[in-house]
Parts: C-alpha cells; sequence; structure tokens
C-alpha cells in the first residue's frame, strides 16, 4: 500500500538537527556550522531559522535545553531524549525510503516516463 | 544593541500569540549567534561594519524568522491555537465561578460581616424584648 511521506517535505530540517545531535550536545551556532559541515554546503537557509525548528522539537520532547553560562555568554545547549532517538530513527528510515524511490525514478529504473 | 535589533521580532512574535518563554529564547539566542557570526567575520578579517553585514545576512531576514516560528503551532500559546476552546473555556470559569461570588464576598469581608451580624442580632434581641413587653403589657391584665 501506498504510504502518504510529510516527513519527505517537513522533517528534513528535523531529521538533520536530530542527526547533529545524535553525537553530542551543541547550541544553534554549532549545529549550523556542523550542518554546513557534514552537508558540504549543499542546503542554504538563514541561519536564525534553525531555533523554530529546535524549540519545536523541544516541546515535542524529542530534544532537551539547558542554559549553560560559557566565558560570559549565555548559551542553550541541545541534547537529544530518547524520544529524539527514535524520531531520528523514524525520519531516516522515511527519508532512505523517499530519497530511494527518487533515485529509482531519476536513474529510470522502472523505465523512462517518455516510453511509459 | 542586540537586543534593539531584534526589539520588533520580539514584538511581531509576542503580538502573534507566540508562547513568550520561547520568544525571549528565541531573541536571546538569536542575539548569541549574531555575536558569533559577527566574531567570525572579524577573524576573517572584515571591518566592523562588513562583519556586522555578513552577520545579520547570514541570520536571514526577520520576516522570514517570524514565519518560520509561525508556522510551529507547537510554539503558540493555547489560547490562539485553539481561540473557540480556550473563550469556551474562559466563560465556563466564569459562569463557574458565579455561585461562589456571594461566598468569597463573605470571606474577604468576614470582620464587617461579623460586627453587622452581631449589630442585627443585637437589635432583633431590643426588638423582640420590647415587643414581648408590649405584648405582656397588653395581654397581662392589672
Amino acid at each position: 500500500m501506498a504510504q502518504t511521506n510529510p516527513p519527505f517535505l517537513t522533517g528534513v530540517p528535523e531529521l538533520l538537527v536530530l542527526r547533529m545531535l545524535s553525537g553530542r550536545e551543541m547550541y544553534g551556532y554549532e549545529i549550523v556550522k556542523a550542518m554546513r559541515l557534514v552537508t558540504g554546503e549543499a542546503i542554504g537557509f538563514g541561519e536564525g531559522v534553525i531555533y523554530p525548528v529546535l524549540h519545536a522539537l523541544e516541546e515535542g520532547g524529542a530534544l532537551k535545553a539547558r542554559r549553560k553560562s560559557v566565558n560570559g555568554r549565555e548559551r542553550v545547549y541541545y541534547a537529544v531524549t530518547t524520544k529524539g532517538k527514535r524520531r531520528l530513527e523514524h525520519l531516516s528510515d522515511e527519508w532512505k525510503r523517499v530519497s530511494s524511490g527518487v533515485n529509482s525514478a531519476l536513474n529510470g529504473a522502472n523505465g523512462s516516463p517518455e516510453h511509459a | 544593541m542586540r537586543d534593539e535589533q531584534f526589539e520588533s521580532l520580539r514584538l511581531e512574535l509576542l503580538g502573534s500569540g507566540v508562547n513568550p518563554a520561547y520568544v525571549e529564547r528565541t531573541i536571546l539566542e538569536l542575539g548569541e549567534h549574531y555575536a558569533d557570526l559577527e566574531s567570525a567575520a572579524l577573524e576573517t578579517g572584515l571591518g566592523a561594519d562588513e562583519a556586522a553585514r555578513v552577520a545579520l545576512a547570514s541570520l536571514g531576514n526577520q520576516r522570514a524568522i517570524a514565519a518560520a516560528v509561525l508556522s510551529r503551532p507547537e510554539l503558540l500559546t493555547f489560547r490562539t491555537r485553539h481561540p473557540r476552546v480556550a473563550q469556551y473555556l474562559h466563560s465556563a470559569a466564569t459562569i463557574g465561578t458565579l455561585p461562589g461570588l456571594p461566598l468569597m464576598f463573605c470571606i474577604e469581608h468576614r470582620p464587617e460581616l461579623t460586627r453587622w451580624g452581631a449589630a442585627i442580632s443585637v437589635a432583633a434581641a431590643l426588638m423582640g424584648g420590647v415587643l414581648a413587653g408590649l405584648n405582656w403589657l397588653i395581654v397581662v391584665p392589672f
């Protein structure tokens, strides 16, 4: 049966944030830097939009936040919760399934559309 | 300086019904993020003005940030997310407290009510005594 996949459209920022934080806790600026590094700057966005993503994940219980003063700067560090790890697994599986489908279409595994 | 930069964003988010706790967090984090971007730009040898411009550009348009926050219903207050339910609950709470208002009034004005009750009791006793006396004068034959 065909599955609907809303994460295909809306889950990519969540997937990347959870993946970045799966190794260690980080604050917003660090997350964006890590994201740019691992994606080879393939994804461009205004860096400020990371915060609504982080806050929404925290509100949903996937992340927990704690404030920490570092060298006179107030940092908000985020870490993945158990629920967040499950969500990361789910989003990763979903992304693999969708990207595999898109790759198949691009590679013409089922025949090119012109000949369909 | 940084707080002033994001003041219009703060007001827009609060006015749009975003949970105030998240608004304050967002402003704090944007301010820190801006400082990090500015420092990184200065380290590359840019002048102060150019570094500030680059930092703001990297952070993104404030309208886009506001739109990103407002697209997350979980960050909005309950009243903004469910205005009808909130209005119903508010009305129900108001109506629910109506029967309790006299009781709350009595508790709040207990000393005055005690004095008033005592005065009424004394007046009733006096009046009762007077009436009983008159009744005795009328009924008892001399």
